[in-house]
């Protein structure tokens, strides 16, 4: 009995050192051992399925072909009417390109309301997608300007930029436009118009005279409210600072 | 007639059982401990085909989560972001395009470059709900559940790992207790968020603006508002229930259909 309980005292003191502690960072694929159902065959989101020669699950449209929702070109190819590969659209209309035909149209469409839910949308939007190189007041002074010399973030108080037609900024959220990269991936059609309008009243913001008794007011206000800490604490190092002096 | 069985046998049968039960004993702890999320997947950390570092793009720079996993708000899935979101930052000419790392993203994404491809990043999954259990990331993200309750602090790992055990036990404790993780909307993505840092009067004001939103009469919270203190999550976790009814199922066809 006794060498029974010291064996079993050493095989679970073994075990438990051997399997170690939980938690411990590993990077081989966990250890299934009754894997159940964990892995069906069925298709899921952004993930490789052996049914369609195990590449990813999610396809792209044939060739030629145009998604149920998005508008069918209205003659061929020959005829110059067709869209480009994956290039098809939802519509052509101002709404969903910010242009008319050949030029960039002025004001919002009917489907959007300017008010202040879209307002409120679109400077959500603006943080989460513009602020990281335009900034937060859009000067173009973003938290990457801080760290890395990119070419010329556009400032959008500018008065080339403030002097754009609504479709135009649509248009280069969509596009992109020289660095920048087009955001149609990411932004879908209703918050790219939201941004407009927040961008829009940024630069309204901006050029608002202090003369003007309500905006001395807002302007006090603010002034008076604690600031907003939001930058991390982190090391602000030699070299971004060196590179913003030589600018 | 002799004594068939010698005398040491009168205690097998005990000594039997005893033995068993340490045996059984030594199998339980070792099945609990090994058996479940808590060591099988959690401190998974696996290496991605690009180094991404999150300290670096969510910690110093501050971008928001949802520059990336754009669709978390709208979808089940949190989306990996394409490359195309990679490339608006390190395409050619722009940040950090030339690090031998980024390779796999100018396969992916430069037309130019001698390697291209044109497939898709291979990155590897680390979060991983089982194909029988479906979990829908937007009703979360979009009643205050933040990204932190599941996924831990991403925004200080340099290398992402599976931070929490994520059993069906972990699952049910916040839908039993939801009053533990609610916050207030603007404040999901922060990870670094603390209840105590959130103002009184600015809170109860959202409160009321949440149930204008409804087209409910607000609930009137002049007293809480004339209290002192700071904020704790019981508090803030309590009224956000109020305010949004949020019931969360605990039947199995919530996740298992």
């Amino acid at each position: 009995m006794r060498w029974f309980f010291l064996i079993a005292f050493i095989v679970s003191v073994t075990l438990f050192v051997g399997i170690g502690p939980r938690r411990e960072k590993f990077s081989s694929p966990p250890f299934e051992i009754f894997p159940d159902m964990d892995h069906q065959y069925k298709v899921r989101y952004q993930k490789q399925s052996p049914l369609v020669d195990g590449k990813a699950a999610q396809r792209k449209p044939v060739p030629g072909t145009v998604p149920m929702g998005f508008v069918v070109p209205e003659g061929t190819a020959a005829e110059g009417k067709a869209v480009a590969e994956f290039g098809w659209a939802h519509s052509d209309d101002y709404f969903n390109t910010g242009t008319f035909g050949d030029y960039y149209g002025e004001g919002f469409p009917e489907a959007v309301t300017v008010d202040e839910v879209l307002l409120a949308r679109g400077k959500q939007r603006f943080h989460i997608n513009c602020m990281p190189c335009h900034g937060e007041a859009g000067n173009g002074q973003g938290v990457v300007s801080k760290y890395w010399a990119i070419p010329p973030t556009a400032n959008l108080l500018d008065p080339r930029v403030v002097s754009m037609p609504e479709g135009q900024i649509f248009w280069t959220i969509t596009h992109g436009k020289g660095l920048m990269g087009p955001y149609n991936g990411t932004i879908t059609v209703k918050d790219r118009w939201a941004i407009v309008a927040y961008v829009k009243a940024l630069q309204f913001a901006s050029s608002a005279p202090l003369s003007n008794p309500e905006v001395k007011t807002l302007f006090d206000q603010a002034q008076a409210a604690p600031p907003v800490t939001a930058a991390p604490a982190g090391d602000e190092e030699a070299k971004p600072a060196e590179e913003a002096a030589k600018q | 007639m002799p004594n068939f069985f010698p005398r040491w046998t009168n205690w097998l049968p005990i000594k039997i059982l005893i033995g068993l039960g340490c045996m059984g004993t030594i199998a339980v702890a070792v099945l609990f401990w090994v058996f479940t999320p808590e060591y099988s997947r959690a401190g998974y950390q696996p290496q991605q085909p690009i180094p991404f570092e999150h300290t670096i793009h969510a910690g110093q720079l501050g971008m928001d989560c949802r520059y990336c996993h754009t669709f978390v708000e709208d979808s089940a899935h949190s989306n990996v972001p394409n490359a195309q979101v990679c490339w608006n930052c390190h395409s050619t000419g722009k940040v950090l395009s030339d690090s031998p790392k980024l390779e796999p993203l100018r396969q992916a994404m430069d037309v130019n470059y001698e390697g291209y491809t044109g497939e898709p990043i291979q990155w590897v999954q680390i979060h991983q709900t089982p194909d029988y259990a479906y979990f829908n990331h937007s009703v979360h993200v979009n009643r205050g559940v933040s990204c932190v309750e599941c996924h831990g602090k991403v925004n200080e790992m340099e290398v992402v790992f599976h931070a929490k055990g994520q059993s069906m036990s972990f699952c049910l404790e916040c839908h039993r207790e939801p009053e533990k993780a609610l916050r207030p909307l603007d404040q999901v993505t922060n990870l670094d968020w603390k209840p105590e840092d959130l103002d009184r009067q600015a809170f109860y004001a959202y409160l009321t603006g949440l149930s204008k939103g409804h087209g409910a009469e607000a609930p009137d919270y002049s007293e809480e508002m004339a209290e002192d203190g700071p904020l704790t999550q019981k508090e803030i976790g309590t009224k956000l229930k109020e305010a949004w009814s949020v019931r969360p199922p605990e039947d199995c066809t919530t996740c298992h259909r």
